[in-house]
């Protein structure tokens, strides 16, 4: 009994030492996050993309009004960084909200079906999370053509079998709740189940993935791009300025490093918001 | 009382023993079901993909072919019959393992891609081991130490060069040792030397997330009841670690080894393609970049058959290990 009660605050003691952790990283994470979507979004209403100016190409930082110098094209590197940024989030969001919609309606479905549907389903997601996403994505890309609604759409749809599997699991576990048996035997339409007890329970783990997928889909799109079969070739992309310092590496760091950091500036506070968030909604339900 | 003995029971034999048996024979035969479904999907999915993307035939032609010369490869490729009877052609190449001519270079596909696979498996080989070695130890130790500075510092780290893109730590390591220091190629696969930075940066892609997963398994398993009892019997802190919670750490990571893979072969493809080295990822970008789709079939499908058969394997592996998967996944 003693040691029943002792490992009950032991786990009570490390739960709040979790929820402090847990609630730094989500204030951390939204704070360097928040900070970056301003900084994009304020440079897509106010600023400029970089415009070409082959006569001021390759300045070093801080002169003629280039805070951080310019490109090889004489783009303004501040500029071209900023709008890089907001190309590649409203990608990733975008392709982010897809893979959202697909994931949870098949999961969804796939736990709500009959016997039959939900083994083709589940067979389904299985297959598809053991096959390579960017190796799926390549080849689609390779079909369609680059640039930004190709790269969304594919994106979209390579990423959310991941997601699917969870909710798939989540989903399950609702349906033998005792609200949802309730409301199951006082004759509630499944449809009416799903919409207004299912897909509420599934808010808090819809939320974190989200969180993980656009991390995920950001490093996708900087990846594709950085190979140069993502954005086309003037797009503003990370990807695109990461290639740009790369063919660069021997002359000038500061074209390489930028968009090193804003990559992992973003999904780095990408990752803490889902981590803060999950651990905060385990707390909760626990 | 009897709620425990009835936990402690045996699970009741019926499911288990069927003329096919419960073993691996069984499951065997399960997996290579999936691996045909999923090669008829992905080359299903491919055929239509391409179909839809345009006239294969004035692909092959060329820019500046004339229109009799397209109807002539339409003729001699068959493009001219109905899209249903195309398709079950396609099929009936496939099985017998034929992708067509690289448009390129004019070598059958396969070949060309059967040249570069080694390459990619001996890189992914090296990272996988690299990858082993750092996280496993690190995993361990981030698990049971102590909520300290030192580890809270390298816990950080670790989180911070999770959401560090592989490719990201790829271009610094370059930066960094092949232009800083001049101390490795930046790119290239001649000499032992040129091996060492995309291992590096192949194993940047792994550590970080298995190092994670594995530490909070750790931090769980050296909260359970057979640790406790470990202790209670007198085994020092390292050996409760290392014969108690690291194995039983171990085996949880199974989950996540399928994903792992599909991370290996994606970072693979970037990996290469940084560092110029001669495999399939590099093959597959460039087949990707220049428009040469029986090279991308091709390859796509090795890699189908690749995943496949590393995933059965470490599975049948795990089964072997871990015991209690026998009994969740009858």
């Amino acid at each position: 009994m003693t040691v029943e009660l002792d490992s009950t605050i032991g786990r009570m003691i490390r739960r709040r030492g979790a929820y402090a952790n847990s609630s730094t990283k989500f204030k951390v994470g939204s704070c360097i996050g928040a900070l970056l979507v301003l900084l994009a979004a304020g440079n897509q209403l106010f600023g400029s993309a970089g415009e070409v100016d082959i006569a001021s190409k390759r300045l070093p930082p801080l002169t003629d009004g280039h805070l951080l110098g310019t490109d090889h094209l004489g783009r303004d590197l501040l500029s071209r960084l900023l709008a890089s940024m907001g190309w590649s989030f409203s990608i990733a969001l975008l392709a982010a909200v897809i893979s959202l919609t697909i994931g949870t309606t098949v999961g969804v479905l796939a736990a709500s079906s009959t016997k039959i549907g939900r083994t083709i389903l589940t067979r389904y997601i299985d297959l598809s999370i053991s096959f390579p996403e960017l190796i799926l994505a390549v080849t689609i890309i390779a079909v369609i053509g680059r640039g930004f609604l190709p790269l969304t759409l594919t994106l979209g749809f390579v990423s959310w079998p991941h997601l699917a599997r969870v909710v798939y699991a989540q989903t399950l576990g609702l349906w033998t709740r005792e609200f949802v048996l309730a409301a199951k035997l006082s004759g509630v339409r499944p449809m009416r189940i799903i919409l207004s007890h299912i897909l509420p329970g599934l808010r808090n783990t819809l939320l974190v993935m989200f969180a993980f997928i656009f991390a995920d889909l950001l490093v996708a799109e900087s990846g594709l791009s950085f190979l140069g079969i993502g954005a086309l070739l003037g797009d503003p992309s990370l990807g695109n300025m990461l290639a740009d310092g790369r063919r660069f590496i021997f002359s000038s760091s500061l074209l390489m490093l930028l968009p090193c950091i804003a990559v992992i500036l973003a999904v780095t506070s990408a990752n803490l918001i889902g981590d803060g968030l999950s651990s905060r909604s385990k707390n909760a339900t626990r | 009382m009897t709620l425990h003995s009835e936990k402690l029971s045996p699970p009741p034999a019926t499911s288990g023993v069927r003329w096919w048996g419960n073993s691996f024979v069984r499951v065997i035969l399960g997996r290579v079901g999936q691996l045909a479904v999923l090669l008829w999907g992905v080359s299903t999915l491919l055929f239509f993909l391409l179909r839809f993307a345009g006239d294969p035939a004035l692909i092959m032609a060329g820019d500046n072919a004339t229109s009799e010369f397209v109807d002539e490869i339409r003729v001699q490729y068959g493009l001219d019959r109905p899209l249903f009877v195309q398709y079950f052609f396609f099929l009936w190449h496939a099985a017998k393992l034929d992708f067509g001519y690289s448009l390129a270079s004019g070598l059958p596909s396969l070949d060309l891609v059967l040249a570069q696979l080694p390459w990619t498996i001996k890189l992914s080989g090296l990272a996988i081991m690299l990858n082993l070695l750092v996280a496993i130890p690190l995993g361990a130790w981030l698990g049971q130490a102590p909520e300290r500075r030192t580890r809270n510092a390298v816990s950080s780290l670790v989180f911070i060069l999770q959401g560090t893109p592989g490719f990201v730590t790829g271009l610094l390591l370059i930066q960094f040792f092949a232009v800083k220091l001049g101390l490795f190629p930046s790119i290239g696969s001649e000499g032992t030397l040129s091996w060492v930075l995309p291992t590096l940066t192949l194993t940047a892609f792994l550590a970080p997330r298995l190092t994670r997963v594995l530490a909070s398994n750790v931090a769980e398993a050296m909260q359970t009841d057979f640790v406790r009892t470990a202790r209670a019997a007198g085994a020092s802190e390292s050996q409760v670690l290392v014969r108690h919670a690291l194995p039983n750490a171990l085996l949880g990571t199974a989950a996540l080894a399928g994903s792992q893979l599909s991370y290996l072969l994606s970072g693979a493809i970037i990996t290469e393609t940084i560092f110029a080295w001669p495999g399939l990822g590099l093959l597959l970008i460039d087949s990707v970049r220049t428009l040469d789709f029986p090279v991308v079939q091709a390859s796509v499908f090795v890699v189908a058959c690749f995943v496949f058969f590393v995933n059965t394997s470490v599975e049948m592996l795990f089964r072997i290990l871990d015991p209690r998967l026998k009994q969740r996944t009858k």
